[in-house]
């Protein structure tokens, strides 16, 4: 018996094994792609693309591990990619206006004095932790309410939704102070530690690629611990968990900070590659986007929530730059979102479990042959 | 010995209709106390009402010297009572193994558990599953199991958070005559170390089980006592009549 014990434990080691080796390796991947494909424009095509698969992770984080289907998620992403872009909009005002004078499109709007708000995003240190902070804040303080009140499913989903598009109308009816429809536009570029993040550059994709990496790992950590125990838990069955002793909107409300800061990192990154900030990053069109992602690559698999933004992302990209697909990629991404909900509910990462079921079973059957005494028998026995 | 968990005059109404009423229990330290009573007599509301689900609208539940009348379910849990739901409730998509994790409670601080990993003690875990008979199954996710084996998970589950007071609600329900008396077995272990209630059809495992049986009937306590005394007891008679006596409640 105690052998099988070990050798059960031993199992369930090999397979965290094998998840951090596939991961790993998915990442390497991306780190060296540079060295075989180095049109800068093809970087930063494919940078944009890790991006959208940051964000499609952090909602793996909420709603495949958590079970909160958060329908703003594109809200701390368009708030990291403002941080960002309002940091780099100040480092052009020399140049464009003058050393004491405001970003153009103030001036254009007749706005004398740069707006409190603006002023702490001279400082790059403050506008990297407002980027990350500012998302996971109101995250918090939004989910403090909504798990605290015992909120569930779909009202989650329309609250998220709805916060989102306030502070996008927001944003757009501020245009002296937010760049309106237009955005931030025209910007400086990112400097680090003496570093230049021209958006297509290579320095660029390893900024966005090693970002990812990092993340992703860091959310398998947590999805690791007892924590991410329980929140998985809280899925499948929250009141349960309450019975414990546990306090569940608290768990709720970490999770779904850190979802939020993870997010809002990606939109700092996405400002960076896409040299600009827009109304459209905290879109409706890009939250459901991102939701699609997920369920096509698997929600319950933080590489497969990434991989299904990398493939559908990169397949709508490739498809609408055709004439004849240009007007159907939308038919053709909704037919393909239908065939998986239908038919792979956990996306196309259960094809990977679903394999390896195959795999076992057969070698299960070759074993069980030499060994005619199953243990089960044993067990149910003792019932 | 010392009185464990206390109802007074505990009463409840859902829209006007009072599912329990009025209802005083004093449960003893280490005692296993059996709730019986006829479908719809609010046994599982009472239950509901010690720990948490449900808020009483009159009376007062103490356990030990706290008064848990009106704290959140979660913080009722912390306080040291378990339960066990009618409807089996397990994580489905966790192992069993996991699923034994979570219910290993005894830190429940959001940082401590973000940064530490599970199996702070996976020997006992192992055999826990042991005791229940799903060794061989803990590595499968608990949607796997069949109905006998979830009820099993959920004893263990109990077991693995180890709180003062455990509450059943029907413990043996779809277990076989087999099961059921693995169950008794495991009451009677528990008794002493945990306080118990069950609440339970099958008469012949309260008899096997039961020191002090409390009869409910339309929300109210209706008798008392040993099994002989229920058994001897008029109004509970005419609670069951039709059904020639308790023995086949
Ligand atoms: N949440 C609720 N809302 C309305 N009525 C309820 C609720 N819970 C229980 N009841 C009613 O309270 C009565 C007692 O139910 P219950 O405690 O489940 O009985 P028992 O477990 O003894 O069979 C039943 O008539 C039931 O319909
Ligand atoms: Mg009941």
């Amino acid at each position: 018996m105690a052998t099988t014990v070990n050798f059960m434990k031993s199992k369930m080691k090999t397979k965290t094994i094998m998840q951090i080796a596939v991961y790993a390796a998915v990442c390497l991947a991306i780190l060296l792609l540079p060295l075989y494909a180095q049109d800068d424009f093809l970087l930063n095509r494919i940078a944009r693309y890790l991006v959208l698969a940051m964000v499609a992770m952090a909602l793996s984080l909420s709603w495949g591990y958590a079970g909160i289907l958060n329908l703003g998620q594109a809200m701390s992403f368009g708030i990291g990619s403002y941080c960002m872009a309002m940091a780099l909009k100040l480092r052009t005002v020399p140049v464009h206006t003058g050393t004491e004078g405001l970003p153009d499109f103030m001036v254009w709007n007749n706005v004398e004095t740069l707006p409190w708000f603006w002023k702490p995003f001279y400082s790059m240190p403050f506008a990297l932790l407002a980027g990350l902070l500012i998302p996971a804040l109101i995250a918090c303080i939004l989910g403090w309410f909504m798990f605290r009140g015992r909120v569930t499913g779909v009202f989650v989903a329309i609250i998220t939704l709805a916060a989102m598009i306030v502070l996008s109308l927001l944003i757009i009816d501020q245009q002296q102070y937010t760049g309106g429809f237009n955005g931030i536009t025209d910007l400086a570029q990112l400097e680090l530690f003496g570093i230049v993040f021209d958006a297509y550059s290579s320095n660029t994709y390893f900024l966005v690629a090693i970002s990812l990496t990092v993340c992703l790992f860091l959310a398998l950590a947590l999805t690791k611990t007892k924590g991410g125990l329980i929140l998985q838990a809280i899925r499948d069955q929250e009141s349960r968990v309450r019975y414990f002793g546990y306090d569940v909107a608290l768990y709720q409300t970490a999770v779904f900070g850190v979802s939020a800061a993870i997010a809002g990192l990606a939109g700092m990154l996405y400002t960076v590659v896409m040299e600009f900030a827009s109304p459209t990053f905290l879109s409706v069109q890009l939250s459901l986007s991102i939701v699609i992602w997920c369920a096509v690559g698997g929600r319950q698999s933080l590489l497969g929530a990434m991989l299904g933004a990398i493939l559908v992302a990169g397949m709508q990209g490739a498809l609408s730059e055709s004439e004849v697909f240009l007007e159907s990629w939308t038919l053709i991404m909704g037919g393909l979102f239908v065939l998986i909900v239908l038919f792979l509910p956990n996306g196309l990462a259960s094809l990977v479990d679903i394999a390896a079921e195959r795999f076992r079973r057969r070698q299960h059957d070759a074993t069980t042959q030499d060994e005619p005494a199953p243990s089960a028998e044993l067990s149910e026995g003792k019932l | 010995m010392s009185t464990l968990l206390q109802l007074q005059d505990v009463s409840v109404s859902f829209g006007g209709f009072k599912a329990v009423r009025d209802l005083s229990l004093d449960i003893k330290k280490g005692e296993l106390r059996c709730l019986i009573g006829p479908n719809g007599a609010g046994k599982t509301t009472a239950l509901d009402l010690i720990c948490g689900k449900v808020q009483p609208t009159g009376g007062q539940i103490r356990l030990g010297d706290v008064n848990v009348t009106d704290m959140e379910d979660y913080e009722i849990a912390r306080a040291g009572i378990g339960r066990k739901f009618q409807i089996p409730s397990v994580f489905k998509q966790l192992t069993v193994r996991e699923n034994l994790e979570v219910a290993d409670c005894r830190n429940t601080g959001v940082f401590w558990n973000f940064f530490h990993a599970p199996g702070g003690s996976e020997r006992s875990l192992e055999e826990l599953a042991e005791f229940v008979g799903l060794k061989d199954h803990l590595d499968e996710p608990a949607e796997y199991l069949s109905h006998g084996q979830t009820q099993w998970l959920e004893i263990a589950l109990l077991l693995a958070q180890d709180a003062d007071l455990i509450l059943l609600d029907e413990p043996t329900a779809g277990m076989t005559a087999q099961e059921t008396r693995k169950t008794a077995e495991i009451c009677l272990q528990l008794r002493g170390k945990h306080t118990i209630i069950v609440v339970e059809h099958d008469m012949g495992f309260v008899k096997e089980i039961g020191d002090v049986i409390s009869v409910m009937h339309q929300g109210q306590l209706l008798a008392e006592g040993s099994v002989a005394e229920i058994e001897k007891d008029k109004k509970v008679r005419e609670v069951y009549l039709g059904t020639s006596g308790i023995s086949h409640a």
